[in-house]
């Protein structure tokens, strides 16, 4: 991850990373996957992978309807969903599947680079606006703003920016200390077969922490993103 | 301008754009495959659960109702066959008196005509044995009278006699 440029091209005026491209396919089709292979066959009586994947929405169902009240909550029910599978599949992504060709990593975390957490964001925050518009009027939205007092709007609008930035950061570096640590361990196991048995029992501890820190931080980013949206559609007193 | 980001890596727009399309791809397909039909079937769960829980209750005080009708009608049914049977015991009670009752008059009826019977066999046999006496002791009479009768000493006797028969006609 770290070391090498990146392997990029440019289309219609925009850079592609290619690594990151690879990386977010592999993640939307392991969840595709997951979720077509856990919905077949659903009965009224659940079977063992219908249990599964209903027990995944009910937790992330819970995850929206606690912080999102009212009818909203209903329609933002896949959209929870989906970005928790995504992030946590994503998150995982890294663990199980690294693949780096001189330097330049093709199969990684896509959650390890800040582009990708930054925009998944940007997304929130896009959404929590758009919500809130819908919800409470152009007019109600922007007074938010104005609340408790007009004195108040650069805090506001700072405090809008700081959750963008904070909600992706956190992710990624989770994510991203994760991976280098774990890259650091692959290089001292290089050292002999002595280091390579405690690399050995280093890495396996590191990733069962990073399996754990990867879950927590997916129901971390669904969690806040329901509250920074649940902000938007209230009106404050 | 913005080709740099504040931690050093590379701000690539073609990756944002990348990824909010996949992602909304990604919950777009999900929604077909498998949200759509798993909350359908949730939802269809949670309503069969609560017409279940509904009928339940019903059946309950339907069978409650139940109960209790074939309660009063099995009180009802003993007191029946307790009438019945007092019924039945009592009219044994009266054919065993009918009964009783018939056969002492019918033994009192024949023990009376025995009575009877017996009685006129008696006079009957009274009457004959008279009748014998009489023809037998005229008989021994005839006998000692022809075997003595040429005695004179017995002459007054016969004589005697002979007047009393005269005297009884």
């Amino acid at each position: 991850m770290s070391g090498g440029t990146p392997s990029t091209f440019e289309f219609l005026g925009l850079t592609f990373n290619v690594g990151n491209m690879i990386s977010i396919l592999i993640a939307c089709a392991v969840v595709l996957g997951l979720v077509y292979a856990l919905s077949r066959h659903l009965t009224m009586k659940p079977g063992k992978g219908q249990n599964v994947l209903e027990y995944a929405v009910d937790f992330t169902n819970g995850i929206v309807n606690s912080s999102i009240p009212g009818k909203t909550s209903k329609t933002l029910g896949l959209w929870g969903f989906t970005l928790f599978m995504f992030i946590i599949i994503a998150n995982l992504e890294g663990l199980f599947l690294h693949i780096d060709v001189s330097g330049v990593a093709f199969v990684k975390s896509p959650t390890s680079d800040p582009v990708v957490t930054m925009t998944l964001s940007l997304m929130t925050m896009t959404l929590a606006q758009f919500l809130g518009i819908r919800k409470l009027g152009y007019k109600g939205h922007f007074e938010n703003y104005l609340k408790p007092f007009v004195f108040f709007l650069p805090i506001n609008l700072f405090e809008e920016f700081t959750n963008f930035l904070t909600l992706g950061l956190r992710l990624f570096g989770n994510i991203l200390s994760g991976e280098m640590l774990l890259g650091i361990i692959v290089n001292m196991a290089h050292g002999g077969p002595v280091i390579w048995i405690g690399a050995f029992i280093l890495e396996l501890v590191w990733t069962g922490f990073s399996v754990f820190i990867g879950c927590i931080q997916a129901y971390v980013f669904v969690t806040l993103s329901s509250v920074y949206i649940s902000r938007k559609i209230e009106l404050e007193d | 301008m913005f080709s740099y980001s504040i931690v050093g890596a590379q701000l690539y727009v073609g990756d944002m754009l990348f990824v909010m399309i996949s992602f909304l791809v990604l919950m777009w397909l999900v929604k077909i495959v498998a949200w759509k039909p798993i909350t359908k079937m949730m939802q269809n769960r949670s309503d069969k659960i609560a017409s279940d829980i509904d009928s339940a209750k019903e059946s309950r005080t339907k069978a409650a109702d139940l109960a209790e009708k074939r309660q009063t009608e099995l009180q009802k049914t003993r007191e029946d066959a307790n009438g019945i049977i007092n019924t039945a015991k009592q009219n044994g009670q009266e054919q065993r008196e009918k009964i009783v009752e018939d056969a002492r008059n019918e033994a009192s009826n024949l023990k009376s005509s025995a009575e009877k019977d017996i009685e006129q066999q008696r006079q009957e046999a009274l009457a004959n044995s008279r009748k014998d006496v009489a023809s037998l002791s005229v008989e021994i009479a005839t006998k000692i009278i022809s075997k003595e009768l040429n005695a004179d000493d017995q002459k007054d006797l016969v004589d005697s006699y002979i007047e009393g028969l005269g005297k009884q006609k």
